[in-house]
């Protein structure tokens, strides 16, 4: 049976893998300023909590954060959540509904290529956008942090499998299209639920009770938020390793359900056509 | 005796279709409990296609030409029925079994659409693993072929339509398939661009021997490239064999043009026909008959005898009109 990397019986083509991440980032270069704006756009929610946060510090410190900590730590938010957010989950419902799948299927590359070479495209781009208006926020807000070697060592995995995490779970989600014409429903939660549960509205631990416990234990804080807990020093030892392993395990079930979800979503395109 | 390239053997897709009712009560009933109709979009369908060959698919819309590709090229499974291409049964989608076949659509695009044709072209043949030295002697043939040196260079958006259809070419025969499906490969071009990319497809399938099995409603497509036809409708074959011999057996009437002589040129007169005669056009003293195949012979003779005729000629009826009879009927 296919799967998804390989697409079918038999090897996978990275060669030509890699052709198209190169081709499709020359294509994408081309309308730099159209995904600056989609950039921008992302920034702004953070950049407004950010501001929030820090007036309400005032001189004090909430939930044991300064105004120069909440300044850091939405700063680096916006790089994370621009990093780990995959814009490209929400195309795959139309390859499937615009009958382009049929293109892409009788290649011998599997489609789940085009996928990752927009979301690589798209990272590049987008980070030359953001790096410098952070910076500039960065000498105007004056953020305070202070990172250890081992905070930088462990932001670095952690902020790969978020990345691997967001992008999975919005996959398998995606892919719901081969049923539900409008499988990108979804999608639209799961981004409130990362409002709402992965810091951005609010750092995890300021979160009143039980919904800071319903933000450790569901996947969406380990797509943005724990990685710049990290590496801004909110966590200590225990955390991290508890944080990994929460990340991991939901990372290892959202790849167990694209590769299902793949599988049977291929069995039913072949069945009932695109 | 060789193995044909494509086998289709008692090949049949049945969808299921829910059957939706007007109305907001029966479509709250369909949510508890769906009834579904059984559409035969291919219908126990069998032929044979051997390597070399070009062979036009043609039929009404709906009458099951996609459905067909589809399943050949591994889109789809079969409800029941044995394909094998190139030695592969197409729904294993196997690598090496894409990298035999290609299919170029007049209405879906392979190209990156805003980078250059060459870009896609070197990508497709990476995604091929197309060895770098057979790439270009392959990419140098083609682009000399369809006389397209110049496009190379400039951002697909910026192509024309027929622009395009070369660059799909290109893209569809980089890697050098064997098997190549056309579905509308002249959509929307104009008349100098098909007759340009009719002879690159002779040409190429002389040269190559790559077997080509087109789909067009394009008549002149059909005629100026497939020897052989398999027609298709309601998702059964209804024939397959030489263009030519289409007309003779889907249409049982021969067409007889008769120009009669100078003194008979009135056109109130009442002309004498034998019985079973039509007259399908009548224009001054040129009268076009339709006649059936059988009595074309005998009712010839007795025009010769009846009118005074200066000019008579025998043919069978246009292609377009057979088929247009042949998708209005089903069948004759």
């Amino acid at each position: 049976m296919n799967s998804i990397f390989t697409h079918s019986r038999g090897h996978g083509n990275l060669r030509g893998g890699m052709a198209l991440v190169k081709a499709t980032w020359a294509s994408w270069v081309q309308y730099r300023s159209f995904f600056f704006i989609l950039a921008f756009g992302w920034m702004i929610q953070p950049l407004i909590y950010l501001l929030v946060w820090t007036t309400a510090a005032g001189g004090k410190t909430i939930g044991g954060l300064n105004r120069g900590e909440f300044v850091a730590y939405y700063l680096v938010l916006i790089l994370v959540n621009q990093i780990t957010y995959s814009q490209t989950n929400w195309t795959i419902g139309d390859l499937v509904r615009y009958g382009q799948m049929n293109r892409l299927l009788i290649r011998p590359l599997s489609p789940f290529y085009d996928t990752l070479s927009s979301e690589m495209a798209g990272k590049v781009v987008y980070m030359i956008f953001d790096l410098p208006i952070v910076l500039v926020l960065a000498l105007i807000l004056r953020p305070e942090m202070y990172v250890t070697p081992i905070n930088l060592l462990a932001f670095i995995p952690a902020l790969l499998l978020a990345w691997a995490l967001r992008f999975f779970w919005g996959y398998w989600l995606a892919l719901l299209a081969f049923w539900a014409t409008r499988a990108d429903a979804l999608l639209a939660l799961q981004d409130s639920l990362v409002f709402l549960l992965a810091g951005q509205v609010a750092p995890v631990a300021l979160l009143p009770g039980a919904l800071r416990t319903a933000a450790v234990i569901l996947p969406f804080r380990y797509m943005v938020g724990f990685p710049v807990e990290v590496l801004t020093g909110q966590v200590n030892t225990p955390g991290l390793i508890m944080g990994f392993v929460i990340q991991t395990g939901w990372l290892v079930l959202a790849l167990v359900l694209t590769a299902v979800f793949w599988r049977l979503g291929l069995r039913r395109y072949s069945a009932v056509g695109g | 005796m060789t193995v044909p390239q494509i086998t289709v053997q008692g090949l049949s897709k049945i969808y299921r279709v829910p059957v939706r009712a007007e109305g907001l009560r029966a479509s709250l009933k369909s949510l508890i409990k769906r009834t579904y109709n059984d559409v035969h979009a291919v219908l126990d369908v069998s032929f044979a296609i051997e390597s070399g060959e070009i062979v036009g698919l043609i039929g009404p819309n709906g009458a099951g030409k996609t459905t067909t590709l589809k399943i050949l090229t591994g889109l789809l499974h079969p409800t029941t029925g044995l394909a094998r291409v190139a030695g592969f049964i197409p729904w294993q989608r196997k690598h090496a079994y894409l990298r035999q076949i290609s299919m170029v659509m007049g209405n879906k695009s392979q190209m990156i659409w805003d980078i250059p044709p060459m870009d896609s072209f070197r990508v497709l043949g990476e995604i091929y693993s197309v060895p770098s030295s057979q790439f270009k002697q392959t990419l140098d043939e083609l682009i000399d072929l369809l006389d397209m040196q110049e496009l190379l260079t400039k951002p697909v958006r910026n192509l024309s339509l027929g622009e395009r259809m070369k660059c799909e070419l290109v893209a569809g025969l980089l890697y050098r398939p064997v098997v190549m499906f056309l579905d509308e490969p002249t959509l929307g071009l104009d008349v100098s661009m098909q007759l340009r990319l009719r002879r690159f497809l002779a040409e190429y399938n002389r040269k190559s021997g790559v077997t080509i099995l087109l789909t067009s409603h394009y008549m002149a497509d059909v005629m100026a490239l497939c020897p052989r036809v398999i027609l298709i409708h309601h998702g059964k074959l209804l024939y397959d064999g030489e263009l030519g011999a289409l007309a003779q057996k889907m249409a049982p009437f021969k067409l007889v043009r008769i120009t009669l002589g100078a003194e008979n040129g009135s056109v109130s007169r009442e002309i004498p026909l034998p019985a079973g005669v039509e007259i399908t056009q009548r224009e001054n003293n040129l009268l076009t008959l339709r006649v059936g195949r059988a009595e074309a012979p005998s009712v010839t003779a007795q025009l010769l005898q009846s009118l005074p005729v200066a000019d008579l000629t025998v043919e069978d009826p246009p292609i377009e009109a057979v088929i247009d009879q042949v998708y209005m009927e089903g069948g004759v």
